[in-house]
């Protein structure tokens, strides 16, 4: 059972790529994607299970299972996986190449799946990888000059992302009294007291190997190439979901392997709080001062992702709970945003930000969309993202080190400002162009507006009704502490 | 019993020298004459590791008696069981790919027979039980693979061949200073595991000793492509492909990281090696090996050079965990000499098959070519992956077994070493991706006139390439009883 969601994309992805005839591959890909979704949600549903796979040497074994964090994960991937998959159909008719993308595109949820299911680090990493080598064709879909620098440029800091996080795993398994998953760390606490310094050092390397695919600083430069030339739903999943894959990672290695009681009150803990607050400012300073549509959304990426690992690196329930409910909310917003960029370019070719006065009038329901995600990026209320970015305020405040918790809700307002300030504007201009901007309605089809609809919907209802996340996420933080 | 040993080698360098005086003119009967050889070779060698493998313990078989300190005799233990199998297990499937590449090169019954004598000679490398044998079949193997690399005579040949000589020669004579220091302060040539020093005799001239160790390392080293002494292995690529594929990432670099492994665990000796300067001194040549190595490959554009280039690589990864002194870093080298073998073969193989089916050998001129060819590039997607180390494939298993080594040998200056082997994941992800990626996803436009001529190989090629990637899959996925091996080897309780 724990294979299906992972196997079942994965073979289903071989036949999608043999599949020469559109309209069959499109209903083969949507098949798969609710199949998974369906087998993931089944997963969700039965208790915990595990599964070893295969044992090679001692620590080196890969093992599955289905615990609550997993299924948490496995939940959003699928909510955002459909959407994206319906949306993808017609951008492709329009950008052609449709049989590589969309076999990549399914393979990769098998690979998400296997990284929420994955027991152990070995097992994490070998998902991470292949998500990374299944993904860069995604991102060299263009077949331009550009976009084959940015797959390398990808490629190169997930692989060594990955690869510094492997070469910390390395120390850290000595140290690891179970090497599985075990929530609230797996340390050997005496002999780890012991080495302190070193497994400092090795958290400082591992989470800032990972950060890259989370676009952290000082890895964060991959994001603003690879989406400006990805196709549009690519983006939209890098963004939304790959990225939240460097996320989960930092998760099971910080509260799973380490336990956020070895690490609260070290350096290394303030050092990566530091890190990421930076980041949130950086992104959102850059993304404020770029003009392509496309690239500002990456950096606004870079900015929002930088608040789930601030909210993690707290290592309080408080910031736990406001990162995942910020890790979900970000992935519906920014998955909007990035698919009405992509509508936007299939019906007027327009990536810049200056040639968009006058959208709104010409593609009303696109636009809609747009301004409620950009709202609730922004952290608008009742829009969702302002639940999660309330809870990472008040866990900031509670932080035991005053002046860095100060420091962090100081920079949520501030990148929040400057958030208002790079989005805001798109959307004004946008549906009050001034008189002389002469506008035709060209809006897409509803193949491509039904999915940015119901997730936008799905960012307004859940932060007019979070309890129901809430309470799971309430049920989920005693196994993680 | 013990003379099955020595059987497979003497009747192979037999039948090889038989194939150059016979020169059969027949292409039927040569082919069947080659195979024929080749298989009753590895077919002995096999039956001669198992029977040791029985044998509490192996016999000792002595051919030639110069004194009682000089024989040259033929044993096999642990270490000779691993590099004997992986030789023979792969010389046939390479003959096999290598039939129909050289039915166009001419001059097959010299290069076969070469070809037939250089496998006993590796054989002889891996069963050997002291060093002058060793040393012995070493000289040897770099005389008879010579005509083998230099098969085309073209200038480029000849002059990689020179080059090879030179190099290799070289580095046995200063192989050979080591062996004598052996003799004058050992206890005997005889491949003993902890090592043959006699310390009463060392005591006070330790510092010589290590010196003479780190030369007769680097003496060694040629062989196994250590910075400074590589230089030979990228030119040698001039070769034919099953050369390349089969010398080249295997046999004879493997010699030389196998004379290696000798020299530190059962000549020299841990102990006595261990935290001095000697150690950190070619610890350190290993690791700057491992870096250069990639980062050459990166900027490589023809293909087999990139490939020798990352076996440069590669090997320093194998000398590396050597160089840790430890059993650990034994398992390490031996995995990763085991999985290295497996996909660097094949690689090579691929190289071949697209050198001689579309003529083209430098990467940029592969735009487009994977739909045209999908079963070898299909293959060397898959290996690359192995190299790359994406688990669970091979090469994940021997990289990880060999930082698992260097942290637990505990020395800080291995923690470079780790390092060094992530910074060469990275940069064998861009080698190996930027020839793939260009296959499968040209950019630009393509010229599909001259594509749709090219096509994938017959099946005399592409069998042993799903063979060999299938071999290297399974191999991976059920590592766990040969690593279990490889520990009982390390330990020496075989």
């Amino acid at each position: 059972m724990l294979l299906l969601p992972i196997l079942l994309p994965i073979f289903g992805g071989v036949f999608v790529f043999r599949e020469r005839e559109e309209k069959t591959r499109n209903r083969l890909t949507l098949g798969l994607t609710v199949m998974t979704a369906v087998a993931a949600g089944i997963l969700c549903a039965l208790p915990e299970q595990s599964l070893r796979l295969m044992t090679i040497e001692g620590s080196l074994y890969l093992a599955l299972q289905s615990d609550s964090l997993g299924k948490f994960f496995m939940v959003l991937i699928s909510g955002i996986w459909l959407p994206v998959a319906v949306f993808a159909e017609p951008y492709l008719r329009h950008g052609g190449k449709g049989q590589q993308f969309q076999g990549f595109y399914t393979m990769t949820m098998g690979m998400l799946m296997g990284l929420a299911l994955a027991d152990n680090f070995v097992t994490l990493y070998m998902f991470f990888e292949l998500m990374t080598l299944l993904t860069a064709p995604l991102v060299l879909h263009g077949g331009t000059p550009a976009a084959r620098r940015a797959g390398l440029k990808y490629l190169g800091y997930s692989v060594f992302g990955a690869g510094m996080a492997l070469a910390g795993y390395f120390f850290l398994s000595h140290f690891l009294t179970d090497q599985s998953f075990t929530g609230g760390g797996a340390l050997n606490l005496p002999l780890a007291a012991a080495h302190r310094p070193l497994l400092l050092i090795v958290f400082l390397v591992m989470t800032i190997g990972f950060g890259a695919k989370a676009g952290m600083m000082p890895m964060q430069a991959w994001l603003p190439t690879a989406h400006p030339v990805a196709p549009a739903p690519a983006s939209a999943v890098l963004s939304g979901v790959i990225t939240k894959g460097g996320v989960l990672a930092i998760i099971r290695v910080t509260y799973y392997l380490f336990g956020a009681e070895f690490l609260r009150g070290s350096w290394a803990q303030y050092a990566l709080i530091a890190l990421a607050l930076c980041t949130v400012f950086t992104g959102s300073m850059l993304a404020l001062k770029e003009k392509s549509l496309k690239k500002r959304l990456a950096y606004s990426t870079v900015s929002q992702v930088s608040y789930v690992l601030f909210g993690l690196l707290l290592l309080s329930p408080g910031g736990v709970r406001g990162a995942l409910l910020q890790m979900t909310f970000h992935a519906l917003a920014k998955d909007t945003l990035f698919l009405a960029a992509g509508a936007i370019i299939v019906a007027t070719n327009f990536t810049h930000v200056d040639q968009l006065a006058g959208i709104g009038k010409r593609m009303p329901r696109t636009m809609v969309c747009f301004s409620g995600a950009a709202l609730s990026i922004i952290g608008i209320p009742p829009m969702s993202g302002f639940i999660s970015k309330w809870y990472l305020a008040s866990a900031a405040l509670n932080f035991e080190v005053r002046a860095l918790g100060y420091l962090g809700v100081a920079m949520l307002i501030l990148s929040a400002l400057m958030t208002a300030g790079y989005l805001l504007p798109i959307v004004v201009r946008g549906f009050f162009p001034g008189r002389d901007v002469l506008v035709e309605r060209r809006e897409v089809g509803p193949r491509m507006t039904a999915p940015m609809l119901v997730m936008s919907i799905a960012v307004l209802v859940l932060g007019l009704f979070p309890n129901g996340l809430q309470a799971w996420i309430s049920t989920l933080l005693p196994q993680i502490f | 019993m013990q003379w099955l040993q020595a059987l497979p080698i003497l009747i192979s360098v037999v039948l090889g020298i038989g194939l150059t005086i016979l020169q059969p003119g027949e292409r039927k009967v040569r082919n069947a004459y080659i195979m024929g050889s080749v298989m009753l070779t590895a077919g002995l060698s096999f039956a001669a590791i198992i029977a040791a493998g029985m044998a509490d313990t192996a016999p000792a078989c002595t051919l030639v008696r110069f004194s009682s300190e000089f024989s040259i005799s033929l044993r096999i233990d642990g270490c000779s069981m691993v590099y004997g199998a992986i030789v023979s297990a792969l010389w046939p499937l390479i003959t096999l790919y290598s039939l129909d590449y050289m039915s166009h090169e001419g001059h097959e019954s010299r290069f076969f027979g070469f070809w037939i004598a250089s496998f006993g000679v590796v054989l002889g490398i891996a069963f050997a039980e002291d060093f002058l044998t060793l040393y012995l079949f070493y000289e040897l193997l770099t005389l008879v693979t010579l005509p083998l690399v230099m098969h085309f005579m073209d200038e480029k040949a000849r002059y990689a061949g020179r080059k090879y000589v030179v190099y290799s020669l070289a580095g046995a004579a200063f192989a050979f200073i080591g062996i004598v220091f052996l003799l004058r302060y050992g206890t005997t040539l005889d491949f003993t595991y902890g090592g043959v020093l006699d310390l009463a005799k060392a005591a006070g001239n330790e510092t010589t000793l290590w010196a003479v160790f780190v030369l007769t390392f680097f003496g060694f080293g040629v062989k196994a492509a250590i910075f400074p002494f590589g230089a030979w292995l990228p030119d040698a690529s001039v070769a034919p492909t099953p050369v390349s594929a089969l010398l080249h990432a295997v046999a004879v670099v493997k010699a030389g990281a196998f004379a290696v492994l000798r020299l530190i665990y059962f000549g020299f000796g841990t102990d006595f090696l261990r935290g001095s300067w000697a150690q950190y001194a070619v610890m350190t040549a290993a690791i700057l090996t491992i870096i250069y190595g990639a980062a050459r490959a990166l900027r490589t554009p023809h293909l087999k050079r990139r490939l020798a280039f990352s076996t440069v690589s590669n090997l320093s990864y194998i000398l590396f965990s050597l160089t840790l002194m430890t059993p650990a870093g034994l398992v390490g080298a031996l995995a990763h000499m085991v999985y290295h073998a497996v996909v660097k073969i094949t690689m090579f193989c691929c190289a071949g098959s697209i050198i001689q089916k579309s003529g083209r050998e430098y990467i940029y001129e592969f735009e487009g070519l994977g739909r045209r060819m999908p079963v070898v590039f299909g293959t060397f997607t898959v290996s690359a992956f192995a190299l790359i180390g994406v688990p669970p494939l091979g090469g994940f298993v021997g990289k990880w077994m060999i930082c698992t080594a260097a942290v637990l040998s505990e020395d800080p200056w291995a923690y470079f070493g780790i390092g060094a082997l992530i910074l060469s994941t990275l940069l064998t992800t861009l080698y190996m991706m930027t020839i793939f990626v260009r296959a499968w996803f040209p950019v630009g436009t393509v010229d599909h006139e001259a594509l749709s001529k090219i096509h994938d190989p017959g099946p005399a090629m592409t069998i042993p390439l799903m063979v060999l990637a299938a071999a290297g899959i399974v191999l991976a996925l059920f590592s766990a009883p040969l690593i279990e091996f490889l520990q009982a080897v390390s330990l020496n309780t075989l």
